[in-house]
């Protein structure tokens, strides 16, 4: 599995995440050991405090509280990124503050629909403080970012389709997932990169692509990514602490 | 947040049949006033309009892929030589690679047509599509009316993939494969989209995002009442119906060549196809 943010611009962020994908090259980050146990004791919890574990059923309950994690890292994402206060340029600034406002309204409309399903509060998400400030260091890590993170959610979204079994929770995944496209493409636009994602830089190859999920795939294509290899590809971003387990990501 | 339409210019099917009697009989014209007749006759029972197979749905979005890749086509044939010869190089760029997308769509589709026992080729598209029903006026004449169709073009047909999403899931297992390519293809149509969009708002200082801010910005229904998800927010793309496509979609796919004489330069682009 290769990183997924690749075409960094800045040196310093090169580095930063070569050594990131030596870690993925030699199979030494999945989610849980990463979260757990590479996280600094500094950030982690509090002393008796306990994060809580996020379990995924493979229904449609658990896929949709699995959207709302991703909606949930989003939207603390562009959040950190506006109070970050590195993005100077006004477009750009105004393409974070219209993301956030989104992804936040994707948060809501999840909860209102999952109710008392959601699995879990927002307060119960420990965020990594160090992960997170490594992604904000200056315009273009935090650009490259949120196209890492966008072009990840459309890969989940789409890979979680074919498994949900509503056809209101079909659709109203479909309407947030062209979002998320649209999302990906207008920030890689800001960095001149691809509006479309290129092969090379898709974090989940052809060899490991699920053939079934996948029966077309290449540069014309958001090809679908299983639920586990998402979290795979979120962990390696470093940015929240709490285990992942549950059929849904097995 | 997205405002209501206040007048959306719905072709009617009386104007579309008048439109195209000359050509009845040529193409798939004729097909095509069979599957409108035939999807508008079934009272809609799903969220999204009548219930199709995964071949009729394949056999639809061939037709829309087959007509998105003819017009970059186009399009590319105006960059090297004609009214988008001046276009930006990332314009161009644009436009060879979205091409490329749509070809590789064709090439794909027809093969799970074939696979689901359908003909590809009986799939046709007039040679000269009458695209300057999309604007009133020739789309490749510069890069801001190309770009302008080439933004219809594309949310449409994030729409369009959109609104066959249920249809596909009813199928049970064996619209999965369908769905499957379906879902992979839809959100590079929206990726295209917000290209285009990013192109007009970063090259042409056009008031618009990669995102649809105002149900006016298409050409489809955007909003819908009366269904749980909140269409009328910029945060939640609408969708469009076989029917509601094939209608917008019918005025380009005679060969009536567009009249230039009827002051229709002038006119606001608002009232579409």
């Amino acid at each position: 599995m290769r990183n997924i943010l690749v075409d960094i611009k800045t040196n310093e962020s090169k580095a930063d995440f070569t050594s990131r994908r030596n870690l993925l090259k030699w199979g030494l980050v999945s989610f849980g050991t990463l979260a757990l146990t590479t996280v600094p004791t500094i950030v982690t919890a509090q002393p008796g405090s306990k994060i809580k574990t996020l379990s995924f059923n493979a229904n449609d309950i658990g896929i949709l509280n699995f959207a709302l994690l991703l909606e949930e890292l989003e939207a603390a994402f562009y959040a950190g990124v506006v109070n970050s206060r590195k993005i100077s340029n006004g477009k750009e600034l105004e393409y974070m503050r219209a993301l956030g406002a989104q992804e936040a309204a994707h948060v809501k409309f999840l909860r209102e629909v999952l109710g008392r399903n959601a699995l879990f509060k927002t307060s119960d998400l420990s965020f990594n403080s160090s992960g997170l400030a490594a992604v904000m260091t200056d315009r273009n890590t935090i650009l490259n970012t949120a196209v890492a993170l966008e072009d990840v959610g459309v890969h989940a979204y789409n890979g979680a389709g074919t498994s949900l079994t509503n056809p209101t929770y079909l659709l109203a995944a479909g309407s947030i997932v062209s979002v998320e496209a649209r999302h990906a493409a207008g920030v890689r636009a800001l960095l001149g990169r691809s509006t479309t994602e290129l092969d090379s830089e898709r974090s989940v190859s052809d060899a490991d692509l699920v053939a079934s999920l996948n029966p077309v795939k290449g540069r014309a294509y958001d090809e679908l990514y299983a639920p586990g290899q998402i979290i795979e590809i979120v962990g390696s971003l470093k940015i929240l602490n709490n285990p992942i387990d549950g059929a849904l990501v097995a | 947040m997205k405002r209501p339409i206040s007048k959306f210019a719905w072709l009617t099917f009386g104007d579309y049949l008048q439109q195209i009697t000359p050509s009845l009989g040529k193409l798939l014209i004729l097909p095509l006033v069979l599957l409108i007749i035939f999807a508008t006759s079934i009272p809609s029972a799903y969220a999204q309009g009548a219930i199709l197979t995964p071949r009729q749905v394949v056999e639809y979005a061939l037709t829309l892929e087959k007509l998105e890749s003819d017009f970059y086509t186009k399009a590319i044939a105006a960059a090297q030589s004609g009214g988008l010869a001046n276009a930006p190089r990332i314009a161009k760029d644009a436009i060879q690679a979205y091409g490329a997308d749509e070809a590789q769509h064709v090439t794909d589709l027809s093969a799970v047509l074939s696979s689901l026992g359908g003909d590809p080729e009986a799939i046709a598209i007039p040679a000269n599509p009458n695209y300057s029903a999309i604007l009133k006026r020739d789309p490749f004449a510069n890069p801001q009316d190309f770009l302008l169709a080439g933004q219809y073009v594309e949310d449409l047909g994030v729409a369009a993939y959109k609104g066959q999403v249920q249809n596909l899931l009813a199928a049970g297992e064996a619209g999965k494969p369908v769905l499957a390519a379906a879902l992979a293809i839809h959100s590079v149509e929206a990726r295209h989209a917000a290209g285009i969009r990013s192109l007009r708002q970063n090259l042409l200082g056009a008031n618009v995002r990669p995102w649809i801010r105002n149900a006016s910005e298409v050409i489809y229904q955007e909003n819908r009442s009366n269904s749980p998800i909140p269409f009328n927010s910029d945060a939640f793309d609408g969708y469009a119906t076989r029917d509601e496509v094939l209608a917008l979609v019918a005025p380009i796919l005679t060969t009536r060549q567009p009249s230039t004489n009827r002051g229709n330069m002038n006119r606001p682009v608002r009232a579409l196809w």
